[in-house]
């Protein structure tokens, strides 16, 4: 830990770049459209700024890596701009591993990323990831890594950010991951402790005067909204961000008059609402990786969630200790998610980026930028999908000609490919796009650019020796355009990957599922900003929301039956490999 | 096939060919990764042939049960299946058959076994293999043969190497009439075990039917002979192929042996070492594998090698990143799995250029001290590469291994 701290101390001097989000169309509430723009100081790099238009989305790591991709699919991939590092996994060695790295831009250069193309931010925590924890202390966080719990304290966390020079860092935050439901004294304490650590990390740095002519730099810090499932404690967590500071906790912060003018976003991990926290116990799959969680409560649906109880509420005291018996009035309401966020952004400035992880669904998306005005999502649900060999396949604004099916059931927002129906089916992974081979200038469809849809042929492959231009040259000269998309991977062939448990079957369904998430939003993005009235632009947006929900299955029941699937094929192939010693690929 | 020899070695058998196949040219010696479902495990078919690789293997046992003759004839072969444009191999399913059946009685119509879907007797002719393999599609697809461990002795293996003869010829006969010839080339499988004079009567019987077969393979090695045994095999069979058919070693991975075959006149080899290696977290190397699980890479921020043109250590990622993730994301597999393979394919490019340019027998040298100069040199490649004119011995002074000497880090408690 020491180490770090002095690593971190000594790197204070190299400069944060300049984030800014800049709001074009939209409100405090309601669909809204702009532009996040990372301009890393100008001695960096030619390409140093980073533009991305909002509603977008980040994409979470496992282990530091997006999960299934290699480095080259990462800097391929379409609409990856914003990648999110947690580091608790990192935990494991002391000091952690990346505080290593040397150089400029270590958190970059240690994880591969391109820091002309790559926003990343750093969280101690995997917002995904909600299963019980020990619970913080009055100056740590409960971390998980392979070696088990570890105590992070606002120091360390501070010291980890400064060495590692995220572009944006998450500020440690007081969720609790134990046992529901949760007394008001434990809410008052997860909102004091949060807006404290977040004090400690906007701190000002240290030994600034390398750059007298740029302005001071500052991490650029995004913050959690604490108060759990209660409106009033979020509206209190809230007005803690803006309050003038008094006294030490001012000078703590100076020249920041108040938290929130430190903070450069709000994000809501969802995860601690979504579901009941699952015993530790339970291990994180990530190799065959996925948790959709069991008990996982539809909220999906906003209008539903009202009449359910929400989830930290929801369970069974087992034991009636005195903090249980707390004023009910603080518990009892079960207020919708809607109903949270808004309770969190009330008292806040509108034009900051509002950061939203653990969605599930497309509709929910949807309806997050209709009612709440979210600005950027976590693309786990998608990468989950691909988990469990689902091609995502929907399009928004929908198109006309997309009407219902005949039997007037709604679509599946994708299709399981696990499923006996699609072994002899040669089209590409979806209906709602073109593959890269088979686009027509006549065809308004649009293309899938994806690794999956629109492969293209490699323009250099690696030369091993002289002669091997021979090869290279010889295949070129054979009509195989290199210009052109080769035909698409179809759905058979994914269906035979996932029964063969091979696993290039999840690098292109995640290819493609982040390709659809993309698409989804650039959608968002053209319906909201195609309309100079904001009033109009809502109404319009409002009205192709409603049409995606008619058209489109809600429910996600292809993920269930996907997700069943995907278990009857792993525990096959594992009682497999326990009853015999022969592995697949004997040679 | 267009099969050309465009240089030799002066001392040693090697030789570099020119192999044009439907799906394009392959620069020959090479090594073959194996697709064994249609798929290298976890990289696209893209990044394969960025990779630079140019020829890969399937498996006719796999792709039969899975996704099955019909899905293949639909997609119109496995090419297209797999979206793979380069040259493709098939072997025979015969090898896999013995090795993963529960029951499999060789008979002389066929190798009988139980269908592992239903457990039905099911019978795999050299008709039926041939067939299979054409809807396949590879470019170059194997007879079925008479497969014997190599451990076996006694008539077995005088039988089996007799009916490989015989099935050859059923194999040439269902090829012939299948006007796939233009397409598709036929390779026969020597056999006779550890016998030498098995193996040239195999050799006598086949070498005669060279007008109907495209290429040959040296088959029923690699299954635990000693390795004293097993080059002086090779060599035997190498050195009486017609040089103008290319020599295929099966089932050879490991670098020292690729070297050693291709000194010896082999030209193409597969294995799935290279990339099952990588999925349990080892990357190979000029100075010998790399167990990436060991503690001692915790910390380091080198890239495996910083020579190497693989994407995985071109991108700089370091052991320490690889020590994070191997054996626990997949895409720590899949980053390895593109340098083991680049290795593979760099040890034999180095053998292609250094043949060209006349200075094979220094290749041979330099790679043996890198990789083995720690530890000392397996006596078997010091005796194989004698037989051919190289003396990794002159001017070294390293301990002699006894054994395969194959070199390896096993892990630590960490
Ligand atoms: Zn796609
Ligand atoms: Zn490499």
């Amino acid at each position: 830990m020491a180490q770090a701290q002095l690593e971190g101390a000594q790197r204070v001097g190299s400069r944060f770049p300049k984030f800014t989000f800049i709001l074009d169309q939209g409100k405090q509430f309601g669909p809204r459209v702009g532009r996040l723009c990372l301009t890393r100081p100008s001695n960096c790099l030619p390409n140093h700024v980073i533009d991305i238009r909002t509603p977008n989305f980040l994409i979470g790591t496992s282990r530091g890596v997006v999960p299934h991709f290699s480095r080259d699919h990462v800097h391929s991939a379409n609409g990856i701009s914003w990648i999110n590092v947690s580091f608790e996994s990192f935990l494991e060695q002391t000091p952690p591993v990346p505080t290593y790295q040397a150089g400029s831009q270590p958190l970059h250069n240690f994880l591969g990323f391109d820091s002309s193309k790559h926003i990343v931010s750093l969280s101690l925590r995997d917002p995904l990831d909600a299963r019980e924890m020990p619970p913080n202390g009055n100056s740590h966080v409960s971390a998980l890594c392979m070696r088990g719990v570890r105590k992070v304290t606002p120091a360390d966390w501070r010291s980890y950010v400064l060495t590692m020079q995220p572009d944006i860092a998450f500020a440690l935050s007081d969720t609790p991951f134990t046992a529901a439901p949760h007394s008001q004294k434990r809410l008052t304490k997860s909102i004091e402790r949060s807006a404290a650590w977040l004090a400690d990390l906007l701190r000002p740095l240290e030994n600034t005067d390398d750059s007298p002519t740029e302005s001071t730099p500052t991490l650029n810090v995004f913050v959690h909204m604490a108060g759990g499932t209660s409106t009033s404690a979020r509206r209190a967590f809230s007005h803690s961000l803006t309050e003038t500071l008094h006294g030490l906790e001012a000078n703590a912060v100076k020249p920041l008059r108040c938290l929130d003018e430190g903070v450069a976003g709000y994000s809501f991990d969802l995860a601690a609402l979504h579901v009941r926290p699952a015993p530790l116990s339970t291990h994180h799959d990530r190799g065959g990786g996925i948790e959709i969680a069991e008990n996982s409560l539809s909220l999906q649906n906003s209008e539903s969630l009202a009449q359910t109880p929400t989830p930290n509420t929801a369970g069974t005291p087992t034991s009636l200790s005195s903090s249980m018996i707390e004023p009910l009035s603080f518990l009892s309401l079960a207020p919708t998610l809607d109903e949270l966020l808004r309770a969190s952004l009330d008292p806040l400035p509108v034009a900051k980026p509002r950061l939203v992880t653990d969605v599930r669904s497309p509709h929910e998306i949807l309806r997050l930028i209709r009612d709440i005005g979210v600005d950027v999502f976590d693309a786990g649900w998608a990468v989950k999908a691909a988990d469990i060999g689902v091609a995502l396949d929907f399009i928004f604004p929908v198109p006309s000609e997309h009407d219902n099916s005949p039997d007037h059931r709604k679509r599946d927002i994708g299709h399981n490919l696990y499923d006996a129906k699609y072994a002899h089916d040669f089209v590409s992974l979806t209906d709602a796009f073109l593959a890269g081979h088979n686009r027509t200038s006549s065809s308004k469809t649009p293309v899938c650019p994806c690794a999956a849809c629109s492969p293209v042929s490699s323009t250099s492959p690696i030369q091993h020796s002289k002669v091997d231009v021979q090869s290279h040259q010889a295949h070129s000269d054979d009509g195989t355009n290199r210009e052109q998309f080769l035909p698409p991977f179809t759905r058979a062939y994914l269906h035979h990957l996932l029964h063969t448990h091979e696993m290039s079957a999840h690098t292109l369904l995640v290819a493609h599922n982040v390709a659809v998430l993309d698409a989804l939003l650039t959608g968002v993005r053209t319906i909201i900003s195609g309309h100079a009235d904001q009033n109009e632009a809502a109404a319009i947006f409002a009205r192709e929301v409603t049409r995606f929900e008619e058209v489109y299955d809600g429910t996600m029941s292809v993920l269930h039956t996907a997700r069943d699937n995907w278990k009857d094929v792993k525990y096959a192939r594992e009682n497999k490999d326990a009853r015999s010693v022969h592995s697949t690929e004997v040679q | 096939m267009q099969f050309e020899v465009i240089a030799k070695c002066h001392t040693t058998r090697a030789r570099v060919c020119r192999m044009k196949l439907a799906h394009g040219v392959t620069m020959l010696p090479t090594f073959m990764p194996v697709a064994t479902q249609a798929a290298i495990k976890g990289l696209t078919p893209q990044q394969v042939e960025s990779l630079g690789i140019t020829l890969i293997l399937n498996n006719t046992y796999h792709l039969n049960l899975r996704p099955g003759i019909k899905v293949l004839d639909e997609a119109g072969g496995a090419h297209n299946f797999q979206g793979w444009n380069r040259n493709l191999l098939t072997d025979s399913g015969g090898f896999q058959l013995v090795s993963l059946s529960k029951f499999t009685d060789i008979t002389e119509d066929g190798a009988l076994f139980a269908s592992p879907f239903n457990g039905e007797p099911t019978m795999l002719t050299p008709e039926e293999s041939i067939s299979i393999q054409h809807s396949i599609g590879a470019d170059i697809i194997m007879q079925l043969d008479d497969v014997v461990s190599s451990l076996t002795v006694g008539p077995r293996v005088g039988e089996a190497m007799h009916r490989s003869v015989r099935w050859l010829d059923r194999c040439i006969e269902q090829h012939e009439k299948s006007g796939r010839k233009d397409k598709q080339n036929l390779f026969a499988i020597v056999q006779g075990g550890l016998d030498p004079a098995l193996r040239d009567l195999c050799l006598d019987a086949m070498i005669e039917r060279k007008d109907q077969v495209a290429g040959y393979a040296i088959g029923g090695l690699s299954g635990g002979e000693e390795k004293d045994v097993f080059w002086k095999i090779i060599k035997q069979c190498a050195d009486r192929l017609p040089s103008d058919r290319p020599r295929y070693s099966m089932g050879v991975g490991f670098a020292e042996d690729l070297l050693v075959c291709v000194a010896l006149g082999v030209d193409m080899a597969d294995c799935v070492f290279p990339t099952r290696t990588a999925r349990f977290g080892v990357a190979l190397t000029f100075k010998g594998p790399l167990n990436l699980k060991l503690g001692k890479h915790t910390k380091s921020m080198e890239p495996i090698d910083k020579n190497c043109p693989c994407p995985t250590c071109a991108s700089g990622m370091s052991r320490a990143v690889l020590h994070h993730i191997v054996t626990i994301e997949t895409a720590g597999a899949h980053a390895l799995t593109v340098h083991n393979l680049v290795f593979q394919a760099q040890v034999m490019g180095g053998a292609r250029d250094a043949i060209l340019e006349a200075r094979f027998p220094e290749y041979l040298r330099s790679f043996f001290f890198d990789y083995f100069g720690d530890a000392g040199y397996p006596e078997w490649c010091v005796n194989a590469l004698r037989s051919v004119g190289v003396d990794l011995m002159q001017g070294v002074d390293l301990p002699l291994v006894q054994g395969s000497g194959v070199k390896w880090e096993y892990s630590d408690a960490a």
